[in-house]
């Protein structure tokens, strides 16, 4: 009993989504033109992920050595021996 | 290649804070962050240690591992500085750092984050060498001029060692041969002569 009811359920949503196109409709229509739309997004978006990361470089002049021996650092040394 | 170390002498420490003073003042570092402090444990009793803290400007920072805009980079001299154009606030440095030296300032309502400051070993940051930039961001670039962090130079009982690695360790190795015991303070025998059993 409950199969009968279901199948006449299925078939009258079957009637009612699957109609025939009628003969005015547009060129493109509602699907077709989301489906462009998603593939030139993703067109659109290839090279931002292809582009590598690149890592921050400080460069040469900021990561020299500072440290010099100086006299002034000598002379810390010397009296740390105290 | 000389690498910059910092290294206290627990037995000599007093807990004076004039590293702390020094710092804040050299540097000009802004209200509620402070790049050096000093941690006391069994505080008044006879086992009491002090030790003064900052960064220690790790071989490995944890901070560089984890920061996301990689803000972070060391110099020849082995100081891990950092660019506060690229910080982003995030704080994940300060959760990464075992010495918890990352320092952030409030810069609003809601526990807006501005950008991390942390010791820089007196080495100023990536802007020109001892431009006012520099300054104002990052604070004074001693080691430009031929001297060391202040907070070494001005420690009145000379606990904190500050400058070549394997010359501050010698340094430190000798002490603890002298002193064989007890405390290694100044005037400690000109004080107390050899008589004081400890």
């Amino acid at each position: 009993m409950m199969a009968v009811t279901m199948t006449a359920k299925h078939d009258a949503w079957e009637t009612t989504m699957s109609k025939p196109k009628e003969a005015g409709s547009p060129a493109v229509d509602r699907r077709s033109f989301f489906k462009a739309l998603g593939a030139g997004a993703t067109l659109a978006a290839t090279p931002a992920m292809v582009t590598p990361a690149a890592a921050v470089d400080p460069g040469k002049e900021e990561t020299k050595a500072r440290y010099r021996e100086s006299e002034h650092v000598k002379d810390f040394y010397r009296v740390n021996r105290y | 290649m000389a690498r910059m170390k910092f290294l206290c002498d627990a037995d000599r420490c007093i807990e004076c804070n004039a590293c702390v003073t020094a710092c804040k003042n050299e540097n000009e570092v802004p209200w509620g962050i402070n790049r050096r402090r000093v941690v006391t444990i069994n505080d008044g009793k006879p086992s009491e240690r002090s030790i003064s803290m900052a960064c220690m400007h790790c071989t490995d920072a944890p901070c560089a591992a984890v920061c996301p805009v990689d803000c972070f980079y060391t110099t020849a001299d082995a100081v891990v500085l950092h660019s506060k154009d690229l910080c982003i606030g995030c704080g994940y440095c300060f959760y990464a750092c075992p010495f918890g030296a990352p320092q952030y300032p409030k810069v609003g309502n809601f526990g807006s984050r501005g950008k991390m400051d942390k010791c820089t070993f007196c080495a100023g940051g990536p802007e020109v060498d001892l431009s006012p930039v520099e300054f104002q961001k990052y604070g004074s670039n001693r080691l430009a001029e031929g001297k060391l962090p202040l907070c070494a130079e001005m420690c009145s009982t000379k606990s904190l060692l500050a400058g070549d690695g394997a010359i501050i360790a010698q340094i430190y190795k000798e002490r603890v041969v002298k002193r064989g015991y007890g405390s290694g303070a100044w005037g400690w025998q000109t004080a107390y002569k050899e008589t004081v059993a400890i």
